[in-house]
């Protein structure tokens, strides 16, 4: 079983992790750093080992989880963002070397790791920039922080110990700082709208690690912003400072909430083994969404089944259900020995824990496939259910039309026509003969009426469909073979196939009774009992009733399961029989 | 006589109304449908009004909630009501609260002439006729321990009679007896079901069918 993502970030083939070379070098330039700041502290004297500590509060945790990252998802860019934010951070420190080149390296890079920020913040979680706007934000962010900052330094802004300088312009250089700082604070800015918009159209992650790294992220940008703006206005009032040591504080917080996530994810992780344990052989397939949705700590994580036969996915009974195929990054598509069998549809954030999302769906195994057969099995069944509900109401509509057409025609034409005959024969007064020949033919007429009528009644009872079941039943049991006590008790009409159906019931049976089951009386019932109209016929006789042969039981079952009922009989030997119809009624 | 008809099959509509206009009846109207017919009673005054059970748009009930309506409003106007099937129950709605001047026939006895134009007239006076094939129907029900069966033939005929609406007069006529061999045959069939004595004849139907019914 493999478990992949439907949404175009899933690679095709897994990168690998990191190269030894590579991780050892960056871990141990990430622990040099530190060492590095605090004999630079000590060496030049003038930088508040404050200023220098905030600085590496940033750099060391955004190096070391960058790496993490990078080992747990080699495919995704966000490990080697961090690291580079870290390092650009520990490389802005060198501006406050006096040795020239030192100075200048650290000077280009002073504002460069609000740029990596933003990028790192925008491309989580699976490093990518999902949208052209925000391309083309950070795009903006690296042109301000680099773009700029060259051709500030150009201009003769900073130190003395600048090397990139061509000709001092105090003033141009402000110029270009100004442009430089508010630009940047407007493009992070615009960063917390995307990063809030995205909480109000997507949903808060429900994950509350997620949610929590996700505010930080925003609150950095926030506090970032700010700082550049107080740094145009007045970087030496008071504000400064505090504002500066905040933004710092909380921008070097985001790697640490990023580390509690991953640990809440191997906590998550370890609830694959709980549902392995939960995976009974004979669980329930209505328990097994329950128990992955406990293992994912997402409660509302739900299954689809995919169903070839119907090209659909469906629930656990049956019914189609809607795999949004757009929005990939809340799908998890499982296959089994390279056959698709469902689909779990889970928070978004799930899909940074792929390897737990893949735990979980492989523990599901088998009984992920028996809930799909069981889910196939409904859909076949509620299909079956609709198609002959179809057939038997068709039936019912051209039985209706038949007697409609009876009805209208050939007996009106017949009534007419008798009629007519006999105004004839009154005025054929002087002429017995003929008078008795239109008599007779009458009489043929009134015996193709009744026949007519019989035959009527028999396709469709109208008298049903004019005045309800309880007239229509009081005929059918003032005709029965055998003394019938009729208990209706109905607040009014109810749906026509309803009446139909507890018609044929009584009717059908009152037939039975009076061919089989040498009964000497019965009582016919219909009545509302919660939310089903029960009709229930029992009588003194026989029992033993033969339920298997013959179409007339399987046809008023058919006709009651066709509404959702059911057609119970109980027919012990020598104990009479009980015909009980259960129908479900709004 | 002043006679309404609601019909909505032409063809027995025009052949019903040349047959009362012959037979001396005053047709002030011919509709199709039944707030038609609800119009007219209320614009002519009118003796009897014959209405098929079965009128558009819906072709259900309507026919009968308009004789039911006709009846509860105008009670002095007759009410005969046709149909191509009779059904006990419906004869039991329309009969509910009186019997006085009201008929439920199967079509089929319109051309009958001669019974059809007396059972009509029989309306028209406050008297009641019932379709024989609901008094049959009701006869011939199953019942255990059935009182019926202490009737002797005769008296069984005019209970039949009895049931469909006919006065003593016409039950008379009928078996070709006396008015008083009638009145002696109804007291013993009324002392032998166990029925009390009820006056109008219009009320002895109600007895009689609730009696069969039951």
């Amino acid at each position: 079983m493999a478990a992949s993502a439907l949404a175009a970030n899933a690679p095709l083939r897994p990168a690998r992790a990191p190269p030894k070379a590579y991780w050892v070098g960056i871990a141990a330039a990430g622990l040099v750093a530190p060492v590095y700041s605090v004999t630079l502290a000590l060496r030049v004297g003038q930088v508040s080992e404050v200023q220098l500590g905030l600085l590496e509060w940033i750099s060391v945790p955004y190096i070391l989880v960058g790496l993490i990252a990078w080992f747990r998802r080699p495919d995704s860019r966000l490990g080697l963002l961090m690291i580079a934010g870290g390092f650009a951070m520990g490389l802005s420190t060198l501006q406050f070397e006096h040795q020239n080149h030192l100075y200048t390296i650290g000077a280009l890079f002073d504002i460069v790791p609000a740029a990596l920020f933003l990028h790192v913040f925008l491309a989580f979680p699976d490093g990518r920039l999902s949208s052209r706007l925000e391309r083309a934000l950070v795009g903006a962010a690296y042109a301000s922080a680099i773009g700029l900052q060259l051709a500030k330094l150009t201009l003769g802004a900073g130190s003395p110990d600048n090397l990139l300088t061509i000709s001092t312009q105090t003033g141009a250089a402000g110029v270009v700082e100004k442009v430089q700082l508010l630009s940047l604070s407007a493009i992070l800015l615009a960063g917390v709208g995307i990063l809030t918009n995205r909480q109000r159209h997507g949903g808060r992650p429900r994950r509350p690690s997620i949610a929590l790294l996700i505010d930080s992220f925003a609150l950095g940008l926030l506090l970032a912003a700010t700082l550049f703006v107080v740094a145009n206005f007045d970087a030496l009032s008071p504000a400064f400072l505090p504002v500066q040591r905040v933004t710092l504080v909380v921008i070097g917080l985001s790697p640490l909430v990023f580390l509690i996530g991953l640990l809440d994810a191997r906590l998550a992780r370890s609830a694959v083994g709980e549902l392995m344990v939960e995976l009974r052989p004979n669980l329930a397939p209505a328990d097994l969404r329950d128990a992955l949705a406990r293992a994912l700590r997402d409660p509302s994580a739900t299954l689809a089944y995919w169903l070839p036969a119907f090209q659909r996915y469906v629930d656990l009974e049956g019914r189609p259900v809607e795999v949004p195929d757009r929005d990939g990054r809340a799908t998890t598509l499982i296959d089994r020995d390279g056959v698709h069998v469902a689909a779990l549809l889970h928070d978004g954030a799930l899909d940074e824990e792929r390897d737990l999302l893949d735990g979980v769906t492989a523990a599901a195994g088998i009984a992920l496939e028996n809930a799909r057969l069981q889910a196939e099995l409904q859909a076949r069944l509620e299909e079956l259910r609709g198609s002959r509900a179809r057939v038997i109401a068709e039936g019912q509509k051209e039985r209706q039309r038949l007697e409609r057409n009876l009805h209208d025609g050939a007996q009106q034409r017949l009534i007419a026509l008798s009629l007519e005959l006999s105004l004839l024969e009154q005025r054929l007064t002087t002429d017995p003969e003929a008078q008795a020949r239109l008599d007779l033919a009458r009489q043929e007429i009134a015996l193709s009426l009744e026949e007519l009528r019989d035959v009527a009644r028999g396709i469709h009872p109208a008298v049903l469909s004019g005045h309800g079941l309880e007239v229509a039943l009081e005929s059918i049991v003032a005709q029965a073979p055998l003394p019938v006590r009729l208990r209706i008790e109905l607040d009014g009409r109810l749906q026509e196939p309803l009446e139909v159906a507890a018609y044929y019931v009584v009717s059908e049976s009152l037939a039975n009774i009076g061919k089989h089951a040498q009964a000497t009386a019965a009582t016919v019932e219909v009545g509302r009992k919660r939310k089903q109209i029960v009709v229930e016929v029992v009588d003194n006789g026989i029992g033993g009733a033969d339920t298997e042969s013959g179409t007339g039981l399987r046809g008023l079952a058919d006709r009651v399961e066709s509404l959702g009922g059911r057609l119970l009989i109980w027919t012990p030997t020598g104990g009479g029989t009980r015909v009980r119809a259960e129908i479900p009624c709004a | 006589m002043r006679v309404a008809i609601a019909e909505d099959a032409v063809l027995l509509r025009e052949g019903l109304s040349r047959l009362l206009g012959e037979e001396g009846f005053d047709v002030v109207g011919q509709c199709g449908n039944a707030d038609e017919l609800l119009l007219k009673v209320r614009s002519y005054p009118l003796d009897v009004v014959i209405v098929d059970i079965r009128l558009p748009p819906t072709y259900s009930d309507e026919g009968l909630r308009a004789a039911l309506e006709i009846r509860k409003r105008h009670p002095a106007v007759g009410v005969l009501v046709l149909s191509q099937y009779v059904e006990v129950g419906l004869a039991m709605k329309l009969l509910a609260d009186s019997a006085e001047g009201v008929g439920y026939l199967l079509k089929d006895r319109i051309s009958d002439v001669e019974d059809f134009l007396s059972a009509l007239r029989r309306i028209a006076g406050g008297g009641s006729v019932v379709d024989p094939i609901i008094v049959s129907t009701l006869l011939s029900r199953r019942r255990s321990d059935d009182p019926l069966e202490r009737l002797t033939p005769r008296e069984r005929e005019v209970l039949v009679l009895m049931a469909e609406g006919s006065s003593n007069q016409g039950i008379a006529d009928r078996l070709v007896i006396t008015v008083r061999a009638v009145e002696k045959y109804v007291s013993s069939i009324f002392g032998k079901l166990g029925l009390p004595s009820t006056g109008t004849e219009s009320r002895r139907v109600l007895a009689v069918l609730a009696f069969l019914r039951a």
